[in-house]
């Protein structure tokens, strides 16, 4: 069994070796990333029989919890370690062609930390070593969406930047109150004590945690940034920001909405605000023509469904909402690598450029189609069985609000298959008139990254079951409250 | 006064917080709003140090006989506020690149002015 904390380590360490390695080949850096991670996805994934059995806990420095930092690696920690790693891992063989000639070394230095600040986020046990790695996390996100700098990018990171850094004022000021009240930053044991004070020195950090981690999250009037940063960072960036970035900023809310304060009675609100998060961003994507501007709109519609799943607070809900995520992830950073690959070709971000792309790009445009298919959500790729799960938590919860909100997000579900419908046309069935171009080049390290997030949505679209237990018991780690902090704070 | 001299190091606190909130939603300039961000960034160590401090208060050295652990300022909040100083410099040091590139593509530092991106 290997020890959590080098999910951590080894991405961490290579990153600033690189700077070193750099002066032994230039080439050898491209490698580094996709090394890393490839070692985290391994040994993640033989975590992970043993953390569906107990959680697996690590006091860093051998103090014991609530003294030390403590990383806990449980069902929904290890699920995300193992999402962070392969889309890492895949995402970084895109990179083995370099994105700009320029500072290769820098953008693999940032990428992997962001991405090891994301993988620490999900493991952390303690509440001021997330806000470190968020930090981490959001500062390396920050830099990325500059990296190409021309302007449309600067821009973008300034707002991030702003918006960002704001949020995370917002989350540290929390941090202070809670310590003031309970003298500890371990989430466990603050969570085992939330319920000894007064409920209005509960609510004021928690409505700053869930501001300043909602604008990570891209929660509905905190989510400005997203659609410029999402549009005009580097294709690669954009798969990792929409796919990992705002994932762990909900993990950091579920994390607080469930394990932290325990608040599970006014889930309306977060229904509400789910819903609304979703029609805003697919309203918003169905008027866009620029493609990843469409792509960032669609990933805010998703978010809101995901906020919709978790806060119908059952284990089915939950597990539906997990399993929703994954296929987001997967399918987004599908879309972004297929785009990017596009655009690069033709040099254009708009939907209309891509005439005839069905002979041109035939793999490309394959990847970017199932992709699409799969965020709809038809069988038998994954988004299927993802959103038939949120379906059917939501009718097995029967409230009436659930009921009357499940409509507008049938009617959202239509909104988002126009719009990918849309592009599945352009690229298939419009310009026939148009000379017949030869074929694009055929580049290795494109392909292979598209060909396996391909084959692991349909895979896990055709066999759901493959990973409905480790969701089963993410869902329980949310919900059993009482067993989580006994597990840590005996 | 028993309320002002008991809590004057949070109502300092907040009330730079709140400046900083100011000048940081107002501001049209965005050097302005980067000095707005700094603000708001001390505001919320002097609140982390205001938790943990102690009147009178002495280090924890645990080591020296006759100190009273009842009189010792609590230091895990001043290891917070070293580690969120380092993260803000880092913010800020990216900010003001930011700027520089914002004023090099731009010619101007006025946020009113640079929105070529919207929804």
């Amino acid at each position: 069994m290997v020890n959590p904390v080098l999910f951590i380590v080894v991405p961490l360490g290579l990153a600033f070796a690189i700077p070193l390695l750099k002066y032994i080949s230039k080439k050898i850096i491209r490698f580094v990333p996709a090394l890393a991670f490839l070692f985290n996805l391994i040994f993640a994934l033989r975590l992970i029989p043993v953390v569906m059995d107990h959680q697996v806990h690590v006091q860093i420095g051998g103090f014991i919890p609530p003294l030390g930092i403590n990383l806990v690696a449980g069902p929904v920690g290890m699920l995300f370690v193992v999402l962070i790693a392969l889309v890492g891992f895949l995402v970084s063989i895109y990179a083995f062609h370099p994105i700009k000639e320029k500072d290769e070394d820098r953008y693999h230095i940032l990428y992997m930390l962001q991405l090891t600040g994301a993988t620490g986020v999900v493991l952390t046990g303690d509440i001021f070593n997330l806000f470190v790695f968020f930090e981490i996390l959001c500062l390396a996100s920050y830099s990325l969406v500059a990296y190409l700098g021309n302007r449309a990018g600067i821009e973008s990171a300034v707002k991030y930047l702003i918006q960002g850094s704001l949020g995370s004022g917002l989350i540290l000021i929390g941090i202070g109150l809670l310590y003031g009240q309970f003298g500890t930053l371990n989430m466990a044991d603050i969570a085992g004590r939330i319920h000894s004070v007064q409920s209005i020195s509960v609510y004021v950090p928690l409505v700053l945690f869930i501001t300043g981690f909602g604008v990570e999250a891209a929660l509905f009037p905190l989510n400005a940034w997203l659609p410029d940063a999402h549009s005009s960072a580097p294709s690669t960036i954009s798969a990792v920001l929409s796919g990992i970035a705002i994932e762990v900023g909900l993990y950091a809310v579920l994390r607080v909405v469930f394990t932290l304060f325990g608040i599970t009675h006014m889930m309306g609100l977060f229904l509400l605000l789910g819903v609304l998060t979703l029609l805003i961003g697919e309203l918003c994507a169905f008027s866009q023509d620029n493609i990843k501007r469409m792509l960032a709109f669609s990933s805010i519609g998703q978010i809101g469904l995901l906020v919709f799943a978790f806060s119908l607070a059952s284990t089915l809900g939950i597990a539906g909402g997990f399993f929703q995520l994954i296929s987001h992830t997967l399918g987004k950073a599908l879309l972004f690598l297929a785009a990017g690959y596009m655009i690069a070709h033709t040099g254009s971000m708009e939907i209309a450029s891509f005439q005839g792309m069905g002979k041109r790009m035939p793999f490309t445009s394959l990847a970017f189609t199932i992709g699409a298919f799969s965020m709809v959500g038809l069988p038998p790729f994954m988004g299927f069985p993802g959103k038939f799960m949120i379906l059917k938590a939501a009718l097995h919860d029967g409230q009436m609000l659930t009921l009357i909100l499940l409509v507008f997000i049938l009617i959202a579900t239509v909104i988002e298959g126009a719009y990918f419908f849309r592009v599945v046309q352009v690229l298939y069935f419009a310009g026939e008139d148009l000379p017949d171009r030869e074929r694009a080049p055929v580049a290795f390290s494109r392909f292979v990254p598209m060909f396996l997030f391909t084959g692991l949505i349909i895979v896990l679209g055709i066999y759901p079951s493959l990973i409905t237990d480790l969701l089963d018991a993410s869902a329980l780690e949310l919900l059993d409250r009482p067993d989580f902090i006994k597990s840590i704070i005996p | 006064m028993n309320f002002l001299s008991e809590y004057t190091y949070y109502i300092g606190a907040f009330s730079l917080i709140i400046i900083g909130l100011y000048i940081i939603l107002v501001k049209k300039n965005l050097m302005k709003v980067i000095i707005g961000f700094s603000i708001f960034d001390t505001g919320i160590y002097l609140f982390l140090i205001a938790v943990g401090y102690l009147r009178e208060g002495t280090a924890p050295v645990f080591s020296k006989p006759g100190l009273d652990a009842g009189k010792m300022v609590d230091p895990v909040p001043q290891a917070l506020v070293l580690t969120a100083i380092v993260i803000g410099v880092a913010v800020l040091a990216l900010a003001v690149i930011l700027a520089i590139k914002i004023y090099a593509h731009y010619g101007t530092l006025n946020l009113r002015k640079i929105k070529e991106q919207r929804w």
